[in-house]
């Protein structure tokens, strides 16, 4: 995934159709809502778009052009959010458009040519084992006065990891401590790891520090392993996206169930093991994280030719087969409130603006991302945008509180929490 | 890589802003890289000396008029897919109107939209659903601008017999020429509303596209009326899936047929009849062969190597896809009987798609947003097309039959992919008058080096149009194809080249893809 030029020939397949800009043709149902990628709707030049990058890979990679500044910005001023790649392999076989991406920001990381808030992230994942520059100490403190039993001292049923982003934001930390508790209440052998948890790794993958992750997923695996648990559950949409795609890809096993916090409240409701049962009279809609829907397709592996024309569809990440369902099947089951969709959604979803390194680095971009997405809620009718991850929740909120406007951003918790008479 | 002359950079970021111009190698790059229609076997066009993106009218005549001020010269594109948009030449300016995207108006009482360059077909038709109406959307795909095909382009999609074709659809036209001046066609000419596209205010519809449209070769069009047709689905089709899952219910006013003729002439014959009995929303010819590398890519080159499979496609080889389309289930009723009756008075298959397992998605994909073409990709990742004149039909047909002959060589000797030849591609356009295009599709792999063969085929299918008189070839119009066809039809390029040079004094335009000033194909001429 590493090697560039291992993907010269993705490059060169590209057609600069320009699909890779547009929310597949066949779900355009407005002239406002149209655009699938942030970057190039924000910074305009081809090679802010998908297929651009695809162009700017091979140029670099023929010394056409240098890794400078400027060719960083357009690498970086992307929040990896995956639109790309759906629009672009709903008709092509042979280009995989998103591990380009992924292997111009490894380069871009072994020339050294990186946004200097990265250097930050990484340095704390080195430090603290977290990407927020926060104490190490400090990670469980969370779940203070939960008494969720304690991986490193007993053995549970079910992991539940809890992320970086959760762990240290205060703003956010109702959430897990809601999912946690909801499932521990519904009876689950639910466990922590408590202040030993660490990063998953995922998010300094995804800036181009590769190698890093494998330490944080070695780390992972040896954790699981001694909880006993067979299933892992997580409330962050990023540590999702690592457990299930990128550990797989780059060789880690977890050799448990993976699952997001959405996914098991809603095999627990069908179960009857939660039961929502009061009135939440409320117009929501529900915001697909990028990496839980399209980018949390498991990662499929089993192909190994080297002609990717030849290559069967069971083995493209189309990003069709991401979680979209369990979280509207749990805001559905909640009584009295009222889901609407908005025009992009599922895998064509607009992305919140906060991953991919962005939120670290161009906080105006992903404020910029954010707020084109509060609008096309805002156009629903709906007062609270939910969502199910705590990056998009965090520059959602952020982006409410600085532009004034009346949007409520909840969690799939917050709908459950307020149903079963919880705060 | 040539640079701007000093000076005109920084009054290009002066006049647009830092942020809308750019040199940097790697930009510039997003704009030599054009695979489609770059008719050589190199890789890269040219690069540009800086790319600039203005956002209003007032900004492509700053740009041009920096470009006759130092001598340089311009390309603008749209969406910018296909080489015709990019610089045919190191140093020139890349104008990309991605900025110039809003739909200035939609007029429902009227029919018509007033759209910038960079609105794209798929966005036009989705405002337009709204209030019961459509655009033409080429068969290219709805990622393209209708702005585009419809001032700069040829433009044909299958629903053609409704919706006419590019050069059909324009009305006032806002036009930013060579020098820089703003001219308004049509009805905005005389200061007017934009409903026309011939006056009161000047008709140059010939002049601004004549028939297949310059390729952006002669200034900018910054402003477009186009006209939009009914629409009889439903206002907000409720679609799931994104292509090839695409499910949703067709309205029983919609109801689509595939038909098999049993010979090229035959299927010219039922196309007429169609198109005088005044039916069908849809009628375009789309052989079963060309299917099997759209939908089954990886199986194409076995099916094809099995005789007794060749058989049955061949069988199968003259299949057209026809779409009623009305307001009422009367009038479906009544079109599918005529449908029917012609059918069989030309001894063709009917199948009825509407009794088929997923039928939404032909309805959806094919017939009304057109978004299958771009499948053709799979096969090979490339394709072109060659032939394409718009004539009588049964000429246009008969291209089909010429151009599969041609092509099988290149099949045969690996240049393209096995397709079982005849990827004969079109219909008619608006209904009674007849005429329509069919153009030969070939799909191959350009990582394959062998970009000369394809040249070669293309040369041959410029040299096979001529000998058979199948009119001047559109898809296939290599940079000076005005050399070859020129003197074939009433030496036309030399009124293109005197246009040229009225209109172009500062010759800043690129003229790659249309014709050299009047002066200099003369002086050519003299000098032997």
């Amino acid at each position: 995934m590493s090697d560039l030029a291992a993907l010269k020939n993705d490059m060169e397949g590209c057609s600069r159709c320009s699909l890779c800009k547009w929310i597949p043709q066949a779900q355009i149902k407005s002239w406002r809502f149209a655009k699938g990628c942030p970057s190039v709707e924000r910074y305009s030049f081809h090679a802010f778009s998908g297929g651009g990058k695809l162009i700017a890979s091979n140029s670099l990679l023929e010394g056409r052009c240098g890794l400078d500044e400027t060719l960083m910005e357009i690498i970086y001023k992307c929040q990896l959010c995956g639109a790309c790649q759906v629009s672009c392999q709903a008709y092509r076989d042979d280009i995989d458009l998103a591990d380009v991406l992924l292997a111009l920001r490894s380069r871009c990381v072994s020339e050294g040519c990186v946004p200097e808030e990265h250097i930050f992230v990484f340095d704390s994942m080195k430090k603290e084992d977290n990407t927020l520059g926060m104490l190490k100490a400090d990670r469980g403190k969370w779940a203070d006065g939960m008494a969720l039993p304690d991986i490193n001292t007993q053995k549970v049923e079910v992991l539940f990891h809890a992320g970086c982003r959760y762990s240290y934001d205060d703003d956010l930390q109702d959430t897990v401590r809601g999912w946690a508790g909801l499932f521990s209440d519904a009876g689950v052998d639910i466990g922590i790891a408590g202040r030993e948890e660490s990063c998953c790794g995922g998010r300094v993958f995804e800036m181009g520090y590769q190698a890093e992750m494998t330490n944080f997923a070695e780390d992972m695996i040896s954790r699981v392993k001694a909880s006993g648990a067979r299933t892992l559950v997580t409330a962050c949409s990023d540590c999702y996206y690592t457990f299930k795609y990128l550990y797989p890809r780059s060789g880690h096993e977890l050799g448990v169930e993976i699952l997001h916090a959405t996914e098991f409240a809603d095999s627990l409701i069908r179960k009857k093991d939660i039961a929502p049962r009061r009135e939440v009279p409320m117009k929501v809609t529900y915001h697909d994280p990028c990496h839980l829907g399209r980018r949390g397709e498991i990662y499929k592996s089993g192909w190994t030719g080297d002609n990717k024309l030849l290559r069967p569809v069971r083995f493209k990440q189309m990003g069709n087969m991401g979680v979209f369902d369990p979280p509207r099947d749990v805001i559905r089951a909640v009584p009295g409130v009222e889901l609407v969709e908005m025009e992009r959604i599922r895998e064509y979803s607009w992305c919140c603006g906060a991953g991919g390194g962005v939120l670290e680095a161009y906080p105006e971009f992903a404020s910029w991302t954010a707020a084109e997405r509060i609008e096309e809620a805002e156009s629903t009718g709906a007062e609270a945008i939910v969502t199910a991850c705590p990056w998009c929740e965090r520059v959602f909120r952020d982006e409410v509180e600085e532009s004034g406007k009346e949007m409520k951003i909840l969690d799939v918790i917050d709908l459950l929490s307020m149903s079963l008479g919880g705060e | 890589m040539k640079d701007l002359p000093e000076g005109m950079y920084a009054e290009l970021e002066s006049a647009l802003g830092e942020d809308n111009v750019s040199r940097h190698p790697a930009v510039l790059d997003g704009y030599a890289w054009q695979p489609i229609f770059s008719l050589t076997s190199q890789k890269w066009i040219p690069r540009p000396a800086a790319v600039a993106l203005p956002r209003t009218t007032e900004d492509v005549q700053a740009i041009i008029k920096l470009c006759n001020r130092y001598q340089v010269k311009f390309k603008a594109h749209s969406t910018g897919w296909a080489a015709w948009g990019g610089p045919s030449r190191e140093g020139e300016i890349q104008i990309d109107l991605r900025r110039m995207n809003r739909i200035i108006e939609l007029d429902p009482k009227n029919k018509f939209a007033v759209v910038e360059p960079y609105v794209s077909c798929g966005q036009l038709q989705a405002e337009a659903m709204k209030h019961g109406l459509t655009c033409h959307i080429i068969g290219a795909g709805p990622n393209t601008s209708p702005l585009a095909s419809t001032t700069s382009g040829w433009g044909y999609g299958g629903t053609g017999l409704s919706t006419g074709f590019g050069g059909k659809n324009p009305l006032g036209v806002e036009w930013v020429l060579p020098d820089g001046e703003v001219l308004k066609l049509g009805s905005p000419g005389s200061g007017d509303y934009w409903f026309s596209g011939d006056g009161p205010g000047p008709s140059l519809r010939a002049v601004m596209r004549g028939f297949s449209g310059l390729q952006g070769s002669l200034g900018v069009f910054t402003k477009c009326a186009i006209k939009l047709y009914p629409y009889y689905g439903p206002r907000e089709p409720k679609i799931e899936g994104v292509l090839l899952d695409v499910r949703t219910e067709v309205p029983e006013t919609e109801k689509m047929f595939w038909i098999i003729a049993p010979s090229y002439k035959k299927f010219a014959d039922l196309s007429y009849e169609i198109g005088n009995a005044e039916i069908a929303y849809w009628w375009c010819r789309s052989p079963l062969g060309a299917g099997v590398d759209l939908f089954m890519p990886r199986a194409g080159d076995r099916i094809f190597e099995s005789r007794q499979l060749k058989a049955v496609f061949d069988a199968f080889q003259h299949l057209g896809v026809a779409l009623l389309s009305s307001e009422s289930k009367r009038e479906i009723e009544y079109q599918e009987k005529v449908l029917r009756k012609i059918t069989l008075d030309h001894d063709c298959i009917l199948l009825d798609l509407s009794k088929a397992p997923g039928y939404g998605f032909w309805w959806w994909t094919m017939g009304v947003r057109s978004i299958l073409t771009a499948l053709t990709f799979r096969a090979g990742g490339d394709f072109l097309t060659s032939y394409g004149s718009p004539v009588e039909y049964d000429n246009a047909v008969r291209q089909a039959e010429v151009a599969t002959k041609c092509k099988q060589k290149y099949i045969d000797r690996g240049t393209f992919k096995e397709d079982n030849g005849d990827i004969g591609w079109g219909g008619i356009y608006e209904g009674t008058a007849n005429w329509g295009h069919c153009e030969m599709a070939a799909m191959f792999d350009r990582r394959d080096g062998r970009g000369d063969e394809r040249v070669e085929y293309l040369e041959e299918s410029a040299e096979t149009t001529v000998e058979n008189t199948l009119g001047v070839g559109l898809s296939n119009l290599p940079p000076g194809a005005w050399k070859i066809y020129g003197p074939q039809v009433y030496n036309y390029h030399l009124w293109q080249a005197r246009i040229k040079k009225a209109l172009d004094p500062g010759r800043v335009g690129d003229e790659e893809w249309y014709v050299p000033p009047i002066d200099e194909i003369e002086k050519e001429e003299k000098s032997g």
